[in-house]
């Protein structure tokens, strides 16, 4: 299987799961793990798919430097979503 | 007397630099529309979250299934011509700006639905960012159908490259969008 072929694979599996996980939450599916973290749990998810496209389509795979520099650029904006997110969904 | 061949750390980017100079601007673009949305939403989460709920959750997973099968149809594009498929490698372009177009009719029955429950850009704070991003979004999906149609037409290895990367891009930046405006509650 060609790389490409393997991260659609991917992509698609992540999507369904985060899908999965916002509607187990709004549909009560799951009551006993708290919001914030089913919604940690989906920008985690997000920035996997962020970099698969990245390395996988994009091709930074090949240039190692720049997916490094790309891959932690990445992480600290995932940082960043997170951090507003919980500041949101922790106030009273 | 020659000059000495210096390599730079730019060439090892695959593709033009041009292209990654747009990419890299675009997603400097949408990361700030995504943070700032959440920046608002700080304001009053329980009102974000119950705008949400207006949102159809099921019409953008099927966009992201959509969207990021026509990102793998143009990686698969761009490898056919490389490897001197040219027909095939039309077709497998083709696909992919089809179902940019199919992500453009989901999309515009969104935003029909919207309008007839009377929600607009100023109905709340979430939906100006909601229309402001994911139109944004849209109108990048309609210039890459037609980039890719254009590459598609001319299938030059190095054009389809800078092409699909600009696909790819838009393929990256919903991965984004999706969840943040539609999932987080």
């Amino acid at each position: 299987m060609i790389a490409a072929t393997r991260a659609w694979f991917w992509l698609l599996s992540l999507s369904a799961a985060s899908t999965a996980l916002a509607a187990s939450l709004t549909t009560g599916m799951i009551v006993d793990v708290a919001p914030a973290l089913v919604g940690a749990m989906i920008l985690i998810l997000a920035w996997v798919k962020a970099r698969l496209i990245l390395n996988a389509y994009l091709r930074l795979s090949d240039a190692p430097a720049f997916r490094r520099g790309f891959g932690m650029t990445l992480a600290l904006y995932a940082c960043l979503l997170l951090a507003l997110y919980l500041a949101g969904t922790t106030r009273p | 007397m020659s000059a000495p061949d210096t390599e730079s750390v730019f060439d090892e980017l695959p593709g033009d630099l041009m292209i990654w100079v747009l990419i890299v601007s675009e997603l400097l673009v949408f990361g700030a529309g995504l943070a700032a949305f959440l920046g608002v939403r700080l304001t009053d989460p329980a009102a974000f979250a119950a705008a949400q709920d207006h949102l159809h959750r099921s019409a953008a997973g099927v966009n992201t299934v959509v969207l990021v099968t026509s990102g793998w149809l143009a990686a698969l594009g761009a490898r056919a011509v490389n490897l001197g498929s040219i027909a095939q490698g039309r077709r497998l372009l083709a696909g992919a700006a089809a179902l940019g177009v199919v992500f453009l009719a989901v999309k515009w029955a969104e935003y029909a639905d919207k309008a007839a429950q009377g929600i607009g850009v100023e109905t709340h704070p979430f939906f100006t960012f909601y229309y402001l991003i994911t139109g944004f979004h849209a109108a990048h999906v309609a210039a890459g159908i037609v980039v890719l149609a254009l590459v598609a037409i001319r299938a030059r290895p190095q054009e389809v490259e800078a092409g699909t990367a600009f696909w790819h891009m838009v393929d990256l930046v919903w991965v984004l969008v999706f969840p943040v405006i539609y999932l987080l509650r």
